[in-house]
């Protein structure tokens, strides 16, 4: 085929010269259309796959204000449609001008790969051991055991204090599971197959990634060492049978200013036979909903998150709770916060019921400085088989205090000693055993905010008439206001708006995933000790728990205004108690899946190939996806006029448009952009297929331009200064954008390259009936007056474009202007407006200088347009 | 909804029966005749029997995988376009795949739209591939 085009364009040269155009068979006529259509049909998959790149880059960019929570399947799936469609645009490419930008498919692999060693960088284990025992473990080995555990080894092996006898399965272990039988890669198209961010049904897919979990099979590498280490444990015991707690030590959980508290499982009381089962418990509730949900919120990347398990002697507590070396809702109370509860310390951490608080001085003497003795109706026990249950308790000990003087100074002595080695306030979970022996079940870093009250200058009786729930404690600081919704069930979940409150009886886990969504928290029971409480102060979201009798006060649908630090609920949205809501925390920022995105970013968006006229601009030099896709659509155009150009057959040659009068544009016909062949110099308008150059026309020719604006002396002056320095505004000296107005169309598309007066611009559209193909892009530049006024003339172009639903940025003092994915009959309005503009901003960067003129333009063009869309 | 007619045959592999059936009634509402296989093993037995213009093809599948059966594909007729549809992200493998002459590559979940784009695309490459290449013949 190439060939045969080859020997044409000889025989046009040859018959060139002696003046005459050639007269072609119809074969050859057939041939030249078949190979125009060929490039054309290339040309179109390159443009739609530039636009995807674009569309792309922008989600990107958008991500990377941090504002909305991403996953890292967000950025697998946009990185990967990225790289398919420049590697696309490669192709399309290569199929219009074969061998010239061979060079493209280096700069291609080179950036790929820079791009996956990103995307598959991940901690790689040296340590392979499958197994490792609490003696053995020490904080330095969080990335093998996890921090849950690694925290607890120098606890028991640094700081020789009570812990439970034990071992973690390591981060090997938890590796050579999901390896096993391509689990781990099932999990990740499972998940990719759920659908985007926002579309993916959360239940469905965290359910399906679970039984996959559930079904498979414990390697034998990994049951051996088990049995091994639980031996030992057997073994030291008398050979008596140990019931387990079995817990998730995530690696990564406790990450800076993130908890990951509760999200994940902690079987308890669990018998050998059934261990199994409940390690894959364990390892399945790294996709539970809720921390789905959790590291959805905050960036954190699933690869990253290695599932170890900690399995602890499970200690039948008397009494038990968490303790906060800190106040947690007060950086400048140094005061130790003991929480505590009759039975399994799970009940505060669970938040289902009241629980005691002591509060005690660091002092030597370690002063209590308060009892809050509660009404603790319910505990948890183990079960006399496997498993805990929540019972009552007797009501002889329901009211009585959980702990007495000497053991709540133990703990408090057993708090500072861990916050000193740590150095750092801790979140302590402990619990007392029937011999009255104090363990140590966990320790991690506490997270600290401050509680603001209003300043004496704020009344507060004046919202006294809207005051509907007074009480409880201030669980999470700050203030918010939203329509009430009540949750009871699981269902409830599915349908809870947006922004509302979220009213629970108990501060349940479940609810977690629910928080980031609410404006405010308000339950009934449950203490600042919880895990939806930690969950609320790191989304930064106002709770108030402990809130007895708040729920009846409200309705779903009411508007209240929740003031945690306050711990007053009110009727109604109360802007002065509003105005004291802090920032939302922007929690994406510097989190793993956002680092990991903007690394990635480095090798995508910045673009470096600036100048086409440069003689930089070449392919070898691109070091981005975008100086790629920006290298190729340009020479794409410039390579498909040409063709027209120099194989001159008639039907494919530049015409002159005549509207009127012949006129300063030419037009290169693509494929099917006129409506009948047209012989000869000139082509009417009305002969004009294109679809988007017809709305440009229109819009350009609708109203008549009344020529440039009347200039005050300053845009004169200005102007000739400019003209001293402008070689290309000299007459005479020819402009590197001297070229002739150039259309290049089709039916659907048309590029126009234009220079009207000083400025130049460029505007390229696609319409056609594939409304998620459309796209309008509009770039304007330079000008006549100086910098400034040129830079306001862009400004006063976006301001008008950005109205009309544009997405436009300006850098220097070009503009670039870009609107996709619409229907026909909306591009085409989008398109007129274009065409208004191009002509009537015309030389306007003169008066950019006079505020009078500039509104006096803004309000003249905009009534155009709207009479244009009209 | 685009119900032009388009009356060109379209063989849609894909062994998960849900996705295979409810893409096939999208398709086919949109004026595509569609022909289905629920193996690799079965497209390439439909493509003898009965050749279609474009295959849609899932990438993994048990029994004959989605890239050997593009290889078997092409070795009946190379003009026979074919789209590969993945659920597992991963740009070697479709940079591999386009490499090897795929027409296009998409990501499970897929928008109609956009595989109905790729399919009259393909369906358009296909027809100027094979007037050039009678062209060439002559």
């Amino acid at each position: 085929m190439l060939k045969k085009l080859a020997e044409f364009s000889k025989k046009f040269f040859f018959l060139n010269q002696k003046g005459r155009y050639p007269a072609l068979e119809a074969e050859e006529v057939e041939a030249l259309r078949l190979a125009f259509k060929s490039r054309y049909h290339n040309f179109k998959l390159l443009l739609a796959a530039n636009s995807k790149i674009l569309e792309s880059m922008a989600s990107i960019e958008r991500a990377l204000q941090g504002n909305e929570s991403f996953s890292m399947s967000f950025v697998q799936t946009h990185c990967t449609a990225i790289s398919v469609n420049v590697f696309r645009m490669i192709n399309a490419m290569e199929n219009i001008s074969p061998g010239k930008y061979t060079e493209l498919k280096d700069s291609f692999a080179a950036i790929q790969k820079q791009i996956d060693a990103l995307l598959g960088a991940r901690k790689k284990i040296d340590d392979r051991r499958l197994v490792i025992p609490l003696d053995a473990i020490t904080s330095d080995m969080t990335d093998l055991v996890g921090s849950k555990m690694a925290n607890l080894g120098d606890v028991k092996n640094k700081l020789q204090m009570n812990v439970p006898a034990g071992f973690g399965i390591t981060a090997a272990a938890h590796e050579l599971f999901m390896q096993t039988d391509g689990l781990q890669r099932e999990i990740d198209r499972l998940f990719q197959v759920a659908g985007s961010d926002e579309d993916r049904n959360l239940d469905l897919v965290s359910s399906q990634i679970r039984q996959r979990i559930m079904t498979a099979e414990v390697p034998e590498a990994i049951y051996l060492a088990v049995v091994d280490a639980y031996s030992a444990m057997k073994a030291a015991n008398h050979g008596q049978e140990i019931k387990m707690a079995v817990r998730s030590s995530a690696f990564g959980e406790d990450a800076e200013n993130s908890s990951f508290a509760g999200q994940y499982r902690s079987e308890l009381n669990v018998g050998f036979s059934q261990f199994f089962y409940h390690y894959k418990q364990v390892i399945a509730s790294k996709y539970s909903v809720q921390a789905i949900t959790y590291k959805f919120s905050r960036g954190f990347r699933d690869e990253d998150i290695a599932m170890c398990v900690g399995c602890l002697a499970m200690i039948d507590a008397v009494a038990g709770g968490v303790i906060y070396t800190r106040n947690p809702l007060d950086a400048k109370d140094d005061a130790i916060y003991i929480n505590s509860t009759w039975g399994l310390p799970k009940t505060v951490v669970d938040g289902n019921d009241l629980c005691d608080l002591f509060v005690v001085r660091r002092d030597d003497d370690l002063t209590i400085l308060r009892r809050e003795v509660q009404h603790k109706g319910h505990r948890a026990v183990c079960l006399d088989g496997d498993g805990c249950a929540r019972t009552a308790t007797d009501e002889a000990l329901a009211d009585q205090p959980s702990l007495s003087d000497e053991r709540i100074r133990e703990l408090a002595d057993h708090a500072v000693s861990i916050e000193q080695y740590y150095e750092m306030p801790q979140d302590i979970e402990w619990a007392i055993d029937n011999q009255g022996k104090i363990f140590i079940l966990q320790s991690r870093p506490l997270q600290q905010m401050d509680t603001i009250l209003p300043g004496p200058e704020l009344d507060l009786d004046q919202f006294a008439d809207s005051l509907i729930a007074e009480g409880g404690i201030n669980a999470s600081p700050g203030v918010a206001c939203g329509e009430v919704f009540k949750v009871a069930k699981k269902i409830d979940i599915l349908q809870f708006p947006e922004g509302a409150i979220l009213v629970v009886e108990q501060a349940l886990p479940a609810w977690a995933p629910l928080v980031a969504r609410a404006a405010a928290v308000v339950s009934e029971q449950g203490g600042f000790a919880g895990h939806l409480a930690n969950v609320a102060r790191e989304f930064g979201i106002p709770a108030i728990f402990g809130a007895a009798g708040a729920s009846a006060k409200m309705q779903n649908g009411d508007t209240v205004t929740v003031a945690a630090d306050l711990t007053r609920v009110y009727q109604g949205s109360i802007a002065p108690l509003l105005e004291w809501t802090r920032p939302e925390p922007k929690l994406m920022l510097g989190s793993p899946v956002y680092e990991s995105l903007k690394e990635i970013s480095r090798h995508i968006i910045p673009l470096h190939l600036l100048d086409p006229e440069s003689r930089e601009f070449l392919p070898q030099n691109c070091q981005t996806f975008h100086d790629i896709t920006r290298f190729i659509h340009e020479k794409s155009v410039v390579d498909m006029f040409n063709f027209g150009r120099d194989h001159s057959f008639s039907e494919r040659s530049s015409k002159q448009l005549h509207y009127r009068v012949p006129m300063n544009w030419w037009i290169l016909n693509l494929d099917d952009g006129f409506i009948h062949e047209i012989h000869g110099k000139y082509v009417k308008l009305e002969d004009i297929a294109s679809i988007p150059m017809v709305a440009f026309w229109e819009g350009f020719a609708a109203i008549p331009w009344d020529g440039p604006p009347a200039l005050d002396g300053k845009g004169m002056t200005s102007i000739m200064f400019r003209s001293t320095m402008n070689t290309a505004l000299v007459s005479g000296v020819k402009s590197k954008y001297a070229d002739r107005n150039y259309f290049l169309i089709s039916k659907n598309y048309c590029t126009l390259s234009s220079r009207l007066g000083y400025h130049f611009c460029t505007m390229e559209a696609m319409v056609s009936d594939r409304s998620g193909e459309n796209y309008l892009g509009f770039k304007f530049k330079g000008g006549a007056a100086d910098f400034e006024r040129c830079l306001g003339r862009v400004q006063f172009i976006r301001e008008i474009l950005e109205r009309y639903g544009f997405r436009a940025t300006i850098n220097a003092d070009n503009l670039d202007a870009r609107i996709e994915g619409y229907d026909m009959e909306y591009m085409i309005g989008r398109l007129k407006i274009l065409g208004y503009l191009t002509l009537h901003t015309r030389q306007l960067d003169m008066i950019m200088g006079n505020s009078a003129l500039v509104n006096f333009y803004m309000n003249k063009l905009t009534k155009d347009i709207n009479t244009l869309l009209a | 909804m685009d119900k032009k007619q388009r009356e060109f045959k379209v063989l849609l592999v894909d062994d998960e029966d849900i996705f295979r059936e409810a893409t096939a009634r999208q398709l086919s509402v949109r004026g595509f005749i569609v022909l289905t296989a629920e193996s690799g093993e079965a497209a390439v037995e439909s493509i003898k029997t009965d050749p279609p213009e474009v295959v849609v093809l899932d990438q993994q599948m048990p029994g004959m995988h989605g890239s050997d059966t593009f290889i078997a594909i092409k070795a009946i007729d190379p003009l026979i376009e074919v789209i590969m549809l993945t659920g597992n992200t991963s740009v070697d493998n479709a940079i591999e795949m386009m490499q090897m002459g795929t027409f296009d590559y998409l990501m499970k979940p897929i928008n109609i739209d956009e595989l109905l784009y790729k399919i009259e695309d393909a369906y358009t490459r296909k027809k100027l591939n094979e007037k050039q290449q009678r062209e060439a013949k002559q």
